[in-house]
């Protein structure tokens, strides 16, 4: 079998923070506390968490933007190395969330489409301007815009600026780290086809982060749930909307608010997610869990597969809650 | 310095912030400044003359004339045009003497700060943007050179120096200027440096250099020009305190600071001599303030931002008979909102109209630029300066809440009618315990005893889904999450038991199972104390999910109203229907094809006839290019602006 595109081990990304303000002692926080995931040629991933379980952090590490504290990242089957991250700087890019702090502020359209050919040395000096233009139309965005300062463009408009700066190395892999949650619905529904678009025609691969359900499902082949550092659960789109395995994943499920449904069985998650610098022994979801046991609070589930391509890592992963609400039934 | 590094939250659409780029926009931007003009041109005034000294001045600075020593000026006894200033103590020509002294008081300032803001700027980027031992080095230094009395370091130094050339002078007061700029330079840099546009160049494949100096540098030396300014002025005291003290130029060589010091010798004789370099300073450096305030503006204009203030209206009061029984309990008829601003006005509200029953939930849903916000703002009386209603009414509880006095609204406020927003720690004081904002809250409106109203308090934050009440009222907003200050934040709106809540996009900055865990807190809150909602968001689904009745906003206006379980299951407006396409559900197959809306969001600046909506409308016919639609009746209680639904074409269609 080949070698995905994509091969992350165990990989971990701690910080120091400080906790006594005057003692200067600190504390390790595990943002991201030992993930592993595969991603195909051509094929979208998506990663969907609350905010703080380090679904951003997992992003900017495995794109060495921050080197990991440890694990491996393999790109075509070869470890990378902070040494040769370079390399991976044509093959991998990202899309930021913010289309207003994701483009220099003073640098116009056109030298930021041209920055990466320039760096990268792409084609002929001469070249740049006709390559940046044919960016441009990639994402849908008309030439004449090449002189515009982003404080001009709109945040749709910019968001496909972002998208053509990192199409422009040709990479076979794009992390969008969420890249259409500020954008208001209607321009939203159009990046979204953009970049199913532009997977089509370039065979992309993409890691789509976002904390957003519907936009996930909407663009992943298969997603992956994090909660506090740790991936928690892996599915096909479809598989884990209609049976979710962990509890976690029912719960933030059942959450999402639904054109069809008025409010009907939802799990009610009582408090909040847990400090991630003291994650909780045990499995980090038992203070929170409907199915906690004993067990729960001494052993770590790891991921396993519980049915034929189903990963979790929960020790009851099928067993039932007590307040199940009804699966997700597709269609209107 | 800090309120330059920190930078204001951005709204979602921004008026275009035009860059300070060519000169003729730089010099539009200050016309609207007169204390910069003023300034300007009194250091525009004073440059001539130090530049064209030679030409200004009738006689050489240097020349002594014996036998006329201190002449006073032509307008006091004795005086003369030969000499208009009068002289000095040998006999030299004070205007000439003061031209001179100008060109070279400027020469020394002008360098040294050009000295000091170059080094700033580039330890300051450097330490800023690569961090580690270096910045620790630099800032080290600098904090071991400010802890030293700087002038007394200048004096030392020039007092050992035989012979003190305006080289000397300019290398002594530049150099150590460069730790002012260093820090703020060094303080934004570090803010630049994590931003995601820089992230994204190392993702391109930028090197450190390359991010430093074409990505960072562009975003920091805004800060450079102002700071120099003032600098400016610091240094032609600092050169004239030093001429004074003898520590200058070497005499005979004019400077302010010199004619000053020559001048207070023979204060008694002529007391015009002291004082007209002293003048030359004074106005001087009041120019070059004046300037740097101008500046400051142009180049952050954030600094210049409106207040909340309610501009009291004088509208026409339109005939009404007066409220009957049932009235609703809100009731907004044609309400129009202007934001003018530079000469263009942009409608933010065109005419809307809705009511809220006693008890009801209503649903405002819209996109940015909608108009939805402002709305509620306006229901409050509220808005954002230069904000104003122009037209329509807000009936509530038998009064008109636009044209109420100011005293009566703000009881209004916080009493009858609450609001929370999207952003609650921004909304909580961050210097008092949630106790103590608990309880003043209580004690505004209910008036009761110290015991009862910590109860109360503990009571009403158990009702948000506040699981430890009495730890929680201990701590202080930062202390908690957003979910937690959200939940403080509804409990305290509704001590007051109100008749009406207005919560604007309450969860939007939440996760998604807080965000469930509160809005159902919220239902059941309102539902239990018969308070109407008006709840506006930008999620059609939390619409669907928790309110009675819907308005869908678009470009100012509803586009459609009524039962939110119809409008939902039967949108009539193709904007509702469009927007409902456009949803990614969960329920719906994974890797669907989206119905897009195409197009962009109307810029709310630029309304052209017709339907708003009409440009992206997969359905458009030529009248909606001219013609406005109203609200059309489609279904019981539910109306679609929409010339699809207007009675002449449902006829046609149905004949």
């Amino acid at each position: 079998m080949n070698a995905p595109l994509l091969e992350v081990r165990d990989l971990h990304r701690h910080f120091s923070a400080r906790t006594g303000r005057l003692s200067g002692r600190s504390r390790t926080v595990p943002a991201v506390n030992g993930v592993s995931f595969t991603i195909g040629e051509g094929e979208t991933l998506g990663l969907v968490g609350e905010s703080g379980c380090g679904k951003s952090t997992l992003a900017r590490t495995l794109l060495f933007l921050e080197p990991p504290t440890a694990g491996e990242v393999l790109f075509g089957g070869e470890v990378l190395t902070p040494e040769r991250a370079a390399s991976l700087r044509r093959r991998a890019q990202i899309v930021f969330q913010d289309p207003y702090t994701s483009l220099p502020p003073r640098m116009r359209i056109g030298r930021i489409l041209a920055e990466p050919l320039l760096i990268h040395r792409i084609g002929d000096r001469a070249e740049v301007p006709d390559r940046v233009a044919g960016l441009m139309r990639d994402v849908g965005l008309s030439p004449d815009n090449a002189r515009s300062l982003p404080d001009e463009l709109s945040g749709g408009q910019r968001q496909r600026v972002g998208i053509a700066r990192a199409l422009a190395v040709q990479p076979a892999l794009i992390v969008a780290d969420e890249a259409v949650s500020s954008l208001d619905v209607s321009v939203q529904a159009q990046i979204l086809n953009l970049l199913k678009d532009l997977q089509a025609r370039h065979r992309l691969a993409y890691l789509f982060i976002s904390h957003d359900l519907g936009v996930v499902k909407n663009m992943s082949h298969r997603i992956a749930v994090m909660y506090l550092g740790k991936v928690v659960e892996i599915a096909a789109a479809d598989d884990l909307y209609t049976r979710p395995l962990h509890p976690y994943t029912r719960a933030l499920l059942s959450a999402v608010p639904f054109l069809a449904r008025r409010g009907a069985g939802r799990i009610r998650l009582e408090g909040e997610p847990p400090d991630p610098a003291r994650p909780p022994a045990g499995c980090t979801f038992h203070p929170r869990c409907p199915l906690a046991q004993p067990v729960c609070q001494e052993e770590t589930p790891e991921l396993k597969e519980w049915l034929p391509g189903r990963v979790a890592a929960c020790h009851f992963a099928l067993s039932k809650s007590p307040s199940e609400p009804t699966a997700f039934v597709e269609g209107r | 310095m800090s309120d330059i590094t920190t930078r204001a939250e951005r709204p979602l659409a921004r008026p275009l912030e035009a860059a300070p780029a060519a000169p003729t926009a730089l010099f539009r931007r200050l016309r609207g400044r007169k204390s910069a003009i003023v300034g300007v041109v009194g250091l525009t005034a004073v440059l001539f003359v130090a530049v064209f000294a030679s030409y200004v001045a009738p006689a050489d600075p240097l020349r002594q004339d014996l036998s006329s020593i201190l002449v006073p000026p032509f307008w006091a006894d004795g005086g003369s045009f030969e000499y208009p200033l009068g002289t000095d103590a040998l006999g030299r020509d004070v205007v000439s003497r003061l031209a001179y002294g100008a060109r070279n008081s400027l020469l020394i300032a002008v360098c040294a700060m050009l000295i000091g803001s170059i080094l700033g700027l580039v330890t300051g980027l450097a330490a800023g943007f690569l961090g580690g031992r270096l910045d620790a080095i630099l800032m080290r230094l600098g904090d071991v050179q400010l802890a030293f009395p700087f002038i007394l370091l200048a004096i030392i130094i020039l007092g050992v120096l035989p012979d003190r050339s305006a080289a000397h002078l300019i290398l002594v007061l530049g150099i150590p200027g460069w730790i002012i700029y260093a820090r703020v330079v060094r303080s934004r840099a570090l803010a630049e440096r994590e931003k995601d546009y820089v992230v994204a160049a190392k993702s391109i494949g930028a090197g450190s250099f390359r991010r430093m100096t074409k990505y960072v540098l562009p975003s920091v030396w805004q800060v450079v020009p102002v700071i120099a300014m003032l600098d400016l002025g610091f240094l032609i005291i600092l050169e004239s305190t030093l001429s004074f003290l003898g520590f200058g130029l070497t005499p005979p060589t004019p400077s302010w600071g010199s004619v000053l010091a020559d001048g207070r010798n023979n204060m008694v004789v002529s007391p015009w001599l002291p004082i007209l370099p002293g003048l030359a300073i004074l106005v001087t450096v009041l120019s070059i303030n004046l300037t740097a305030d101008g500046l400051a503006d142009l180049f952050d204009p954030r600094l210049r931002k409106g207040t909340f203030r309610r501009i009291a209206l004088r509208l026409p009061v339109p005939d009404e008979p007066p409220a009957p029984e049932a009235a609703p309990l809100l009731r907004v008829q044609d309400l129009r909102v202007e934001f003018p601003s530079n000469g263009r006005t942009t409608m933010a509200v065109r005419g809307v109209s809705f009511e809220l029953d006693h008890g009801e939930t209503l649903g405002i849903v819209g996109e940015s630029g909608s108009g939805k916000s402002v709305t509620a703002l306006s229901i409050v009386q509220l808005l954002d300066s230069p904000g104003r209603v122009t037209a329509g009414q807000i009936r509530f509880g038998g009064q008109d809440l636009v044209r109420i006095s100011d005293r009566r609204m703000a009881a209004l406020r916080g009493g009858r009618i609450a609001m929370i927003f999207q952003n609650p720690a921004s909304s909580l004081n961050p210097v008092f315990s949630i106790g103590f904002q608990m309880r003043e809250a209580i004690r505004r409106h209910g008036r009761k005893a110290d015991g009862s109203v910590q109860a109360a308090a503990s009571q009403s934050l158990r009702a948000v889904g506040i699981g430890d009440p009495d730890r929680v009222l201990r701590q202080y907003p930062f202390q908690l999450s957003g979910g937690m200050n959200q939940r403080v934040m509804i409990a305290m709106a509704m001590t007051a038991h109100p008749d009406l809540l207005i919560a604007d996009e309450p969860t939007t900055a939440l996760d998604v199972t807080t965000q469930a865990q509160i809005l159902e807190r919220l239902r059941d809150l309102t539902r239990a104390e018969g308070t109407s909602l008006i709840f506006i968001t930008h999620d059609i689904a939390l619409v669907a999910e928790y309110t009675d009745r819907v308005a869908v906003m678009y470009a100012g206006q509803v586009c459609e109203t009524g039962p939110t379980r119809s409008v939902i299951a039967q949108p009539h407006h193709p904007y509702t229907k469009a927007l409902l396409e456009s949803v990614p559900r969960p329920d719906l197959p994974a890797g669907i094809r989206l119905e897009a809306i195409p197009g962009e969001l109307p810029d709310p600046a630029r309304t052209p006839p017709g339907c708003p909506f009409a440009p992206r409308c997969p359905s458009v016919m030529d009248v909606c290019r001219s013609v406005n639609p109203d609200a059309f009746a489609v279904a019981p209680d539910h109306r679609a602006a929409c010339h699809l639904w207007s009675p002449e074409r449902t006829e046609a269609v149905a004949r």
